[in-house]
């Protein structure tokens, strides 16, 4: 059900705060569409750029690059979006470099709330529908490793804020288009990566429940990284470094009992990724792959998700 | 200030490294050895209010935990939008000023979207309770910014906002008679074209909204840009610290390395770098068989590597800051005693 929901959506945003691992996940469900022969497009919208160091590619500085012949990165500036709307608004040289040299410009259309994350989400549906440079292939889906800051849902909702104050003219038409394209489940979808730790929960928490009552959607799946392995049954070793089992075992727990709480308000598929002994680059997407390809299985073998 | 050596400490780093916890812990230490402490806080736990004792408390309340002995601590929970309120309360000239602003609804957006408002409104605070004297030590925790340098850069933004051509523009009416942008009138046929695009862009009612919004927070300018060059003053003081908390792993090197050297440039100064949450590197040879050896083995190798990332960014700190280690702890603090003895373990590495 989720396999058939990777193959057929055009566009999977993948929040969560910063440090949780939602580079790795974008990383590993790019590996997982090309595998698919979807052609991928990851765009990472952050101040530094992370995403290449998982394939062990150059920085991507703006451009598209290619990790395989399915899946292409892209690192995005935020603010450079929007001087590329008006570029592509306003063709004649001299009125754009007035319009972006404008305090207007400077502190009113780029500054005002909403538009940037609106403008990030109109660049991906325009290049999905084939709206982009020349001498670059139309993506059949692109996964948007979104930026940490604020609350993952402020990205989500952004459009339609700026549809709901802006309605005529070519941003208010973008964030229409936009705010109907995260609405329509066909196409979009979410999902939310945290760790099973209090703080992280919390924020997963919070954030599933403002998808719900303000989006009126779900995440198509949300995963709890970097959990600690869990501890045998056999019971304890007495031969073992003590002080680290017991750190290993409280953490362990830590991790269960936080997990119970999220599972208390979130029923649907839950991928537990473990937290592995592996510097990131592609050793470590492919080992998470693995696991998210198990996963998949055991989900379509309707063994369900928790564990 | 009876002596204290930085009785402002300012606890900066990216978001979800630990800054509140320690920076809880830091004051309860100081609070104990008898200081009149004052901790300022973000978006504490709640695991962490429960340790203080006060998970009833309200965003933007003082709330004083108890403190054997001389000393006091009190917990001020800050919250971006009250504080925004309050301010344009406190400067608001009138009552119609007040209201204008207050139901522009661009308020609601800006008060969190506009860039380093909430950063601002920390620093903001930090210098009234400064100002108040009540204290020995005030204790900063900053706003989870995704990088640690957005505090900093708030005051100076702010200012640099204010003087900017922007809200000149902003603050002189900008419509004419005839509804048309006054800015660009003058500018003859190449205005007409700049005020095309932007009718065209985001729509003309759009900039109008926001150039009410402006003009109607006008009056508090004045006390807004004094206020902020007051607040860089006070960041730059001698008897400011920043404490920088980092997460282990020799993938955060670059970054926290980047910030002290911004924090430094910008004429702050820069006490301890704490690492925080750091695996503990087994002393001798680790016995683990069986099942337990996965997990064991995990705990090895994540300490390794965080002891070589440390060890790489205390070479690349070359002596000048010193950085502390801060051990993963199998249980977070849950209560006063727990949290103290972490502000223990702190300034004892810090000596
Ligand atoms: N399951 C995991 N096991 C081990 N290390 C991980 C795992 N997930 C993430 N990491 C490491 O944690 C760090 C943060 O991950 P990253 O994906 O960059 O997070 P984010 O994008 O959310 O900031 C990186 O160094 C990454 O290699
Ligand atoms: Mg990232």
């Amino acid at each position: 059900m989720i396999a058939g929901r990777l193959e057929k959506l055009q566009l999977i945003v993948v929040t969560g705060k910063g440090g949780v691992g939602k580079s790795s996940v974008t990383a590993m469900l790019g590996r997982l569409l090309s595998g698919m022969r979807r052609k991928t497009l990851l765009i990472e919208v952050d101040p530094r750029e992370n995403l290449h160091h998982l394939f062990d590619i150059p920085p991507s500085g703006g451009d598209v690059v290619e990790v395989d012949p399915f899946l292409k990165i892209q690192h995005l500036e935020p603010r450079s979006i929007i001087d590329d709307l008006v570029r592509e608004k306003l063709k004649v040289g001299f009125l754009v470099k007035r319009v972006l040299a404008s305090p207007v410009h400077q502190h009113f259309t780029a500054g005002a709330p909403g538009i940037k994350e609106a403008a990030v989400f109109g660049r991906a549906l325009r290049w999905l529908e084939g709206h982009h440079p020349r001498g670059i292939e139309t993506p059949e889906c692109i996964i948007l490793d979104a930026p940490a800051t604020g609350h993952g849902v402020s990205w989500l909702l952004a459009a339609q804020l700026v549809s709901d104050v802006v309605k005529s003219g070519p941003i208010g038409e973008m964030a229409a288009d936009v705010a109907a394209f995260l609405g329509d489940e066909a196409r979009s979808g979410t999902v939310v990566v945290g760790m099973a730790e209090e703080m992280p929960v919390e924020e997963t928490r919070e954030l599933i429940e403002a998808m719900k009552t303000r989006m009126q959607r779900r995440p198509e799946f949300v995963v709890l990284n970097a959990l600690y392995p869990p501890v045998p049954d056999e019971g304890t070793d007495s031969e073992a470094d003590d002080f680290l089992h017991d750190l290993w075992i409280r953490r362990r727990q830590i991790n269960e009992s936080e997990r119970a709480r999220l599972a208390a308000v979130w029923e649907g598929p839950l991928l537990e990724l473990p937290l592995l002994p592996m510097d990131p680059g592609p050793a470590l997407v492919g080992r998470l792959g693995v696991e998210l390809s198990r996963w998949l299985s055991r989900q379509a073998s309707g063994r369900g998700g928790r564990g | 200030m009876s002596g204290i050596e930085h009785p402002l400490q300012i606890v900066v780093g990216a978001g979800g490294v630990g800054k509140t916890t320690l920076a809880a812990a830091m004051a309860l230490k100081h609070a104990r050895a008898g200081e009149r402490t004052m901790v300022m806080t973000f978006d504490p736990s709640l695991r962490l209010k429960d340790a203080l004792g006060i998970s009833e408390a309200e965003a933007s309340e003082e709330v004083e935990v108890p403190v054997e002995g001389e000393g006091s601590l009190l917990v001020s929970l800050l919250d971006a939008r009250r504080t925004f309120d309050r301010l344009v309360r406190n400067y608001a000239p009138n009552e119609e000023a007040r209201e204008r602003i207050l139901s522009n609804r661009f308020y609601d957006h800006l008060s969190g979207a506009l860039a380093g408002v909430l950063e601002y409104m920390a620093s903001e605070r930090l210098f009234e309770v400064s100002r108040s004297g009540r204290f020995d030590r005030i204790i900063l925790d900053t706003p989870p910014a995704q990088q640690a340098i957005d505090f900093l850069k708030a005051p100076e933004r702010i200012t640099g906002f204010l003087d900017s051509g922007g809200v000149r523009i902003a603050l002189k009416p900008w419509f004419d008679a005839k509804g048309r942008l006054r800015g660009t009138a003058k500018l003859g046929f190449l205005g007409r074209n700049v005020e095309a695009f932007f009718d065209h862009m985001i729509g003309l009612d759009l900039l109008r909204d926001m150039a009410e919004f402006f003009q109607a927070f006008a009056p508090l300018f004045d006390g807004f840009k004094q206020r902020a060059f007051e607040v860089q003053r006070l960041l730059r003081a001698p008897d400011t610290l920043f404490s920088m908390v980092s997460a282990p792993g020799p993938h955060r090197v670059a970054d926290t390395l980047h910030f002290a050297r911004r924090l430094e440039e910008a004429g702050h100064r820069l006490g301890p770098v704490i690492v925080n949450r750091v695996h503990p590197l087994p002393e001798g040879p680790v016995k683990a068989t069986g099942g337990t050896r996965e997990g064991v083995a995990l705990l090895q190798w994540l300490a390794q590597r965080e002891a070589e990332g440390i060890e790489a960014l205390e070479d690349l700190l070359a002596g000048h800051h010193p950085v502390i280690r801060i051990p993963l702890l199998p249980e977070e603090p849950t209560n006063l005693d727990s949290l103290a003895s972490l502000g223990e373990m702190i300034s004892e590495s810090f000596r």
